[in-house]
């Protein structure tokens, strides 16, 4: 087949964007984690308190790194597994130049004090409002291409990236309740419950679905051989979104919300299981006896181990879920560790694995240098895995004393060396998001090397 | 009060998402499973697998000495852990 959408500007352009943002989102989470070994450092700088760095971090990953370079690879995959053009390819840019400015708008504003206060949804109104309608162009795009397909089979992959990018824009507006543009917040325990019924979709709805869809495509490709079940895949799509759309009370087990809401909660999070497993089984069996070709592609590489993470993020949430298990966990740096072999180890990996994958392939060029790219791979790897090690550990000193009614001076010097330890893992980790960036502008614009054929 | 909220937004969810179940049941979008295993390989099948880097001998070093270091914090982390434990 001829190729459909020869120019790929959207897909570089969330490339980029993706590349560069991961250095902003890393570098916030530098100085927070060294904020909280040395607190006096930035005593006078206002704009650069943790309560403001913090809001930066988790936003600019999220939105700036992660899902933008979901997207790229989506934007790749969607007019080659429809077998068309994407619908608008100046659309796309447009959607890529907006996202940046919104992107600008949410530092500018955090680092000023403009916050409504609600964890991943600290943003104001305003910018709010431009996130719903970014993620709203981009589901026009898809779904116009979808429209004008010639491939009358839907591959799971497209399913997915369709749910993401709608669910999305729905759970942003009512979790933000932008209905409310003042205080972007109900009142009391309600406001805590829709809050954590978005903020849960975020990883649930957004990271994992574009991470499954870049999987779904990378990995039988890298390894050349058909997907192991297409039926499984279409089970695993349908129970994710049955299940996971109504797990986010499970945050909030200690908090006096309605019973049954708590219960739903935590039994679907253990039901989390079926769609988590469906897709690791189908992805797995996909690669079984060809490793070899997976590590010969540094994308299938990134992708293929963020699997990996995903397992064990998930297994780790299902248990976390349980209120036995959640009376040591909650409250401290056991969730940190959570949260970041999910949104690094699983859903970032598989976003720079996107990118590297396609890049080769966007620009028709080689990538610049595989040795920067495996290095960056170890960094990531490196810094994930030592992320979990000290966090989970720090977290049950946390937990320890918590429970048995320590006050909390006592406990900060033994933890300590832990985030001295994790603040350097930072670094090692803005340094590879700096070695990731170099090299994919010099795979994007500079001609070297010999064209791919 | 929260349900309204809740009970609206839960309840769009679902017409849409069996609306969409029914619409892709309708369409053959589970019929013909086996041929979906193949869509991503239906085009262009003669990709070059990325090459490995060329200094690979150095690479080795490199990694195994950032393998050595992640595991030497690991392990400090630990020893930290033990020295400082009560
Ligand atoms: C089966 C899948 C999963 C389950 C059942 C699950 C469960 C949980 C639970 C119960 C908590 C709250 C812990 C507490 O506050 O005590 C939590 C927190 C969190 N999870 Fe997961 N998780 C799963 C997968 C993931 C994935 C794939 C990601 C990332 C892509 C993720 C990211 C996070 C984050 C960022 C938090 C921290 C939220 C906060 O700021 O408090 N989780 N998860």
């Amino acid at each position: 087949m001829s190729n459909p959408s020869p120019t790929y500007q959207t897909a570089k352009g969330f490339c980029l964007t993706s590349a560069f943002w991961m250095i902003v989102g890393t570098l916030m989470g530098l100085i927070g984690a060294t904020e909280l070994v040395a607190p006096d450092l930035t005593k006078n700088i206002g704009w650069l308190v943790f309560g403001r760095v913090r809001p930066i971090h988790i936003n600019i990953v999220l939105f700036g790194f992660v899902t933008p370079g979901l997207l790229a690879a989506a934007f790749y995959y969607f007019p080659r597994l429809l077998k068309t053009e994407l619908y608008s390819e100046r659309l796309g840019v447009v959607t890529v130049v907006a996202w940046n400015i919104a992107l600008v708008a949410v530092v500018l504003t955090l680092m000023l004090g403009y916050t409504q206060g609600r964890e991943y949804a600290e943003l104001i109104w305003p910018i709010d409002v431009a996130v719903i309608v970014v993620f709203l162009m981009v589901f026009f795009n898809f779904i116009m291409t979808v429209k004008q397909r010639t491939e009358p089979v839907l591959y799971v992959s497209v399913w997915y990236a369709l749910a993401a990018v709608i669910l999305t824009a729905c759970t942003y507006a009512l979790g933000n309740i932008v209905w409310r543009p003042s205080s972007g917040a109900l009142v009391g325990i309600p406001d805590a419950i829709i809050l954590w019924f978005y903020g849960h979709n975020v990883f649930g709805l957004l990271l994992t679905p574009l991470s499954a869809g870049v999987t779904y495509y990378v990995i039988p490709r890298s390894v050349r051989a058909p997907l192991y079940s297409h039926t499984l895949s279409l089970l695993g799509f349908w129970s994710l979104i049955v299940v996971y759309t109504h797990i986010g009370t499970h945050h909030l087990l200690q908090v006096p919300v309605p019973t049954w809401l708590k219960v739903i909660a935590i039994v679907d999070s253990v039901a989390m299981v079926i769609p988590v497993m469906a897709f690791l089984i189908n992805i797995w069996y996909t690669a079984k006896g060809r490793l070899g070709e997976i590590h010969a592609d540094i994308g299938a590489k990134f992708v293929f181990t963020g699997t990996i993470m995903y397992f064990f993020v998930s297994i780790q949430g299902s248990m976390m879920s349980l209120p036995d298990v959640q009376r040591v966990t909650h409250f401290n740096n056991w969730v940190v560790a959570h949260a970041h072999i999910g949104v690094l180890g699983f859903a970032g990996m598989i976003a720079l694995g996107g990118l590297y994958y396609i890049l080769p392939k966007v620009t028709g060029r080689p990538l610049y240098s595989r040795l920067l790219a495996d290095i960056q791979y170890w960094l990531v790897l490196i810094v994930s895995i030592g992320f979990t090690v000290v966090l989970t550990i720090a977290g049950l000193i946390q937990g320890n004393g918590w429970l048995n009614g320590e006050t909390v001076y006592r406990i900060l010097p033994q933890i300590h060396p832990y985030y001295v330890t994790r603040a350097s893992l930072g670094l090692i980790l803005v340094i590879g998001a700096a070695l990731g960036f170099y090299n994919i502008v010099r795979t994007l614009f500079v001609r070297s090397g010999e064209a791919v054929t | 009060m929260y349900f309204p909220y809740f009970i609206t937004y839960m309840s769009i969810g679902l017409v849409i998402s069996i609306v969409v179940f029914i619409w892709a049941l309708k369409n053959g979008q589970f019929r013909d499973q086996q041929r979906a295993r193949f869509l991503p390989l239906e085009d262009d099948l003669d990709q070059t697998a990325a090459g490995t880097s060329r200094v690979s001998r150095y690479e080795m070093y490199g990694l195994f000495l950032l393998a050595l270091a992640g595991l030497g914090a690991s392990a400090a982390v630990l020893i930290y852990s033990l020295f400082y434990a009560p």
